[in-house]
């Protein structure tokens, strides 16, 4: 029997940005906040005033509120929100590397691995004032598994959810599940008031609620979200009592909103209006480390990319650094491997490629194209990032003679394109939903997890079968060699080829004290105690 | 009804109309490369849940079974459920119809307001200071687009001088109502100019006919010549302008309520584009289309009310 103790949170440093150097501390706090255990609590770092001078916080997103039922969740923005309304048994800790309690205050698992017990926290209640319960939970995560199109898939070796008694929730599995935990702190699996959304099919359309420290007071998708500190919270309370949220889509509006102090901070301001921020001494720029992957897909079904020898010289000739310059002005971090950066078994061992023109030709030659051949690159209209990466691609191929076209489509349109397997390269991204890298792995490199890895249609047998023995292995250290074993395959196979780690972007107002981005893109975390000044 | 050009057969005839456009936008978003499964699953997508999804959603009937399954629904009242925001498209029209009619409904006012004086002005002193003024002002501001302008507003208005709030739809009538005012000047700016050239020109030509002279050589005075006599019949042709107008102005509020971020018709109609949430798209389409018919007939019997030598036209 395992029983994990509570872990104490640890903030992420803030990150500043200041010119040249704020790119190599950007760096720096990158390494930082992705590393492993141990403390690195800084007491310096930004910490939060004891009360907070103005009572909102006022944030402005780009993207609309696609839906507050968190099984159904779609839209990230709309995530990261339901966090702060749902609490769910576990959750990642803001570093995202572990997993921490939530409603939940102790579990164990039997000697087979295959039961798994939850203790609730007795003083844990919904934002009405009702307790928790054992029910509740079951009945929450068994309606997400459910769900059609859902994320059931993530626990298929989940035969039942019950509850034992008010307090206690049992998990039963037909097989070991390592990332069992992970996929519980997901936002899918938030704990909702099953007598309350029975009740009422609008209820996730109205003033939704659940047992996290803030709940909805006013909901109105396009434009406005307004969440209240939610009193029957457990756990501390926040120190500001309101959340408004608004939904600016338009880039300029939302930067202009944050000059004039109509809002505190914004969500992705647009790179080249990077240095104006910086400029104002009222504002800032943050750099969150995220679990986005940006990769170059390669048409494996097609001719010259069949052959192995040529998706390796296409690799050889990318300059990822010189990507990292023109797409992201230097903040992103080049990707070795296919793992998010610094997440849970990311294989530091691996070496991002460096551009090695000879190479390349080589291989071109023996793979019998000395002379090149054409193709197109399939890029998302609009994405000013992946239309700069396009042209170092395009560049750098035209050094060993690959003659590469760049057709911009709007988003859907390109997806589709691309999911084809036979028509060019394309420019597409990943981005993680638990800490815990079953997912990635299952969905880039198994060939039979449904997704043909990361539509390339590659496969062998020797990675399936890693993934699967991963999935189930409860040692760390040799689950760490079956991840690293994978993700080595990948980088020599080449089925599509990782380019860029890049960063989640907040610009926010000098009087905003204490707001961090953990790498799955939640800041619920920074909400409890998060400061705002008067300005 | 006849003499206001609102005869049964005129009505019967927009049936076919409508029907046209819901086919029309019903078989063009689906003929769009890209689907609904794609965007639903973002990057979690699998060639089965994409396929469970389309399956569930009916998108593997026929297109014609689909396009029937729709016109049905339509007739009741209902257009579905929205793939995107899980929620009745009904639902989500009757939120965002507001904010787009007050904005197209506040532009309207501002430009009668700026175009009547303004377009009769410069036709009784040509070539005077208000003609030569408006015409430089109007001209700039129609060659320049819409977006830049309202940037340039924002930047004027909102931050520099803080008069008006920077985007959003604020709460309330007077709140609403409040945050219009820069989106519905950066829209009449162009409105603007064409009414008032249009109605400079009519102004003109009635100026010089003949019965402006013999009433003036009978000795009314200037103003009542102009109030009585000379507006009412320039006016007639500049409501048809306004009416055309008004109707590219609903187009050219999707870009408006973008760079304002207003929860409109517009917003909501790009985004669905973009997610292909076809049951939005469709009912958009079908309601942008009733508008922009309305709009056309209530010109012309708006047009027939000013001038009754149509409806004796039509009587004959």
């Amino acid at each position: 029997m395992t029983k994990l103790p509570a872990t104490p949170r640890r903030s992420l440093r803030r990150l500043r940005l200041t010119g040249a150097t704020g790119i190599a501390a950007a760096a720096l706090v990158l390494a930082a906040c992705g590393g492993g255990g141990g403390s690195s609590t800084d007491p310096a770092a930004s910490a939060p005033a004891a009360t907070s001078e103005v009572d909102t916080l006022k944030i402005a997103n780009g993207v609309a509120i696609d839906t507050l039922d968190p099984a159904e969740n779609a839209a990230n923005e709309s995530i990261w929100l339901d966090q702060n309304i749902y609490a769910r048994l576990v959750q990642t800790d803001p570093t995202g590397t572990k997993i921490v309690p939530d409603l939940a205050s102790s579990w164990e698992t039997s000697d087979d691995g295959l039961t798994w017990t939850f203790k609730l926290n007795p003083d844990a209640k919904f934002a009405d004032g009702t307790p928790v319960t054992a029910s509740d939970a079951a009945w929450s995560i068994n309606r997400a598994k459910d769900l059609e199109g859902g994320w059931g898939f993530l626990i298929t070796p989940v035969t039942s959810i019950t509850a034992a008694d008010a307090q206690t929730v049992v998990i039963k599995l037909k097989t070991k599940h390592a990332p069992l935990l992970a996929d519980l702190a997901m936002y899918a699996y938030g704990i909702l008031p099953q007598k309350a959304v029975e009740a009422d099919k609008d209820f996730f359309n109205k003033t939704p609620y659940g047992a996290g420290p803030f709940k909805v007071t006013k909901l109105e998708p396009d434009s406005n979200l307004v969440l209240t500190r939610n009193d029957s919270y457990w756990g501390p309370k926040p120190k500001i009592s309101t959340v408004d949220v608004s939904i600016v889509t338009n880039d300029n509006t939302r930067v202009l909103q944050l000059q004039g102090g109509q809002v505190d901070v914004i969500e992705n301001p647009p790179g080249n209006l990077v240095k104006q921020l910086q400029a104002n001494p009222k504002l800032r720029v943050d750099l969150f480390p995220s679990t986005r992957v940006d990769f170059l897909q390669v048409p494996l079904k097609s001719k010259p990319f069949e052959d192995v020898r040529v998706r390796q010289a296409v690799k050889a000739a990318l300059d990822l650094d010189a990507m990292n310059t023109l797409a992201y002005q230097g903040n992103a971090v080049p990707a070795n491997t296919f793992f998010p950066y610094k997440m849970l078994y990311w294989a530091e061992s691996i070496q991002a490629p460096k551009p090695d023109l000879d190479k390349a030709k080589q291989l071109l030659t023996e793979a019998g194209f000395p002379n090149g051949f054409k193709t197109d690159l399939i890029t998302v209209s609009g994405d000013a990032a992946g239309q700069a990466q396009a042209v170092v691609i395009k560049d750098d191929l035209a050094k060993v003679g690959i003659d590469v076209t760049i057709q911009s489509y709007e988003q859907s349109t390109a997806y589709t394109n691309e999911r084809s397997g036979t028509n060019g390269l394309g420019l597409r991204y990943w981005t993680n939903d638990i800490i815990d890298p079953d997912e990635v792995a299952t969905f880039g490199a198994d060939i039979k997890g449904g997704a043909n890895t990361f539509s390339s249609y590659w496969g062998d047998e020797a990675t399936t079968k890693a993934i699967n023995d991963a999935r189930s292995e409860t040692d760390e250290t040799k689950r760490a060699e079956l991840y690293e074993q994978v993700q080595q395959t990948i980088a020599d196979q080449a089925p599509f080829i990782p380019l860029a780690y890049a960063p989640f972007r907040y610009a926010s107002g000098s009087w905003v004290n204490g707001f961090q981005v953990s790498p799955l893109g939640n800041y619920n975390d920074s909400l409890l105690s998060l400061t705002v000044g008067s300005h | 009804m006849r003499n206001l050009g609102l005869s049964w057969t005129r009505l019967a005839n927009l049936v076919p109309v409508l029907f046209g456009i819901t086919l029309v936008s019903f078989v063009l978003i689906r003929l769009v490369p890209g689907d609904p499964a794609t965007q639903i699953l973002g990057n979690r997508y699998t060639p089965e849940a994409a396929e469970q999804i389309r399956n569930s959603l009916g998108l593997n009937d026929s297109i014609l079974t689909q396009y029937g399954i729709f016109l049905r629904s339509a007739l009741t009242g209902s257009f579905g459920e929205s793939y995107q925001y899980h929620r009745p498209v009904g639902e989500i029209l009757v939120d965002r119809v507001g904010p787009s009619l007050l904005l197209v409904a506040v532009t309207a006012v501002l430009c009668t307001l700026i175009s009547l004086p303004l377009g009769v002005l410069a036709a009784v002193k040509r070539g005077g200071a208000v003609d030569q003024g408006t015409r430089v002002f109007f001209t700039l501001g129609y060659a320049l687009p819409a977006f830049l302008i309202g940037i340039v507003l924002i930047l004027v208005f909102g931050l520099k001088l803080g008069w008006f709030p920077i985007g959003g739809y604020g709460t309330g009538l007077a709140g609403h109502l409040y945050h219009l005012v820069l989106p519905a000047v950066t829209l009449a700016i162009p409105f603007s100019t064409v009414l008032v050239r249009s109605l400079r020109a009519s102004t003109i030509t009635v100026l010089e006919s003949d019965f402006v002279t013999i009433a003036r050589l009978k000795g009314i005075s200037g103003w009542s010549v102009l109030a009585r006599h000379v507006l009412r019949n320039a006016i007639a042709p500049v409501a048809v302008v306004f009416g055309v107008n008004l109707a590219f102005l609903v187009g050219g509020t999707v870009v408006i309520e973008n760079v304002f971020s207003i929860p409109g018709m517009g917003s909501l109609l790009v985004g669905a584009v973009a997610t292909r949430d076809y049951p939005v798209v469709q009912a958009v389409s079908l309601v942008l289309a009733v508008f922009v018919l309305l709009v056309n007939v209530l010109t012309d019997v708006v047009h027939r009310l000013l001038d009754p030598r149509l409806s004796v036209a039509v009587t004959r």
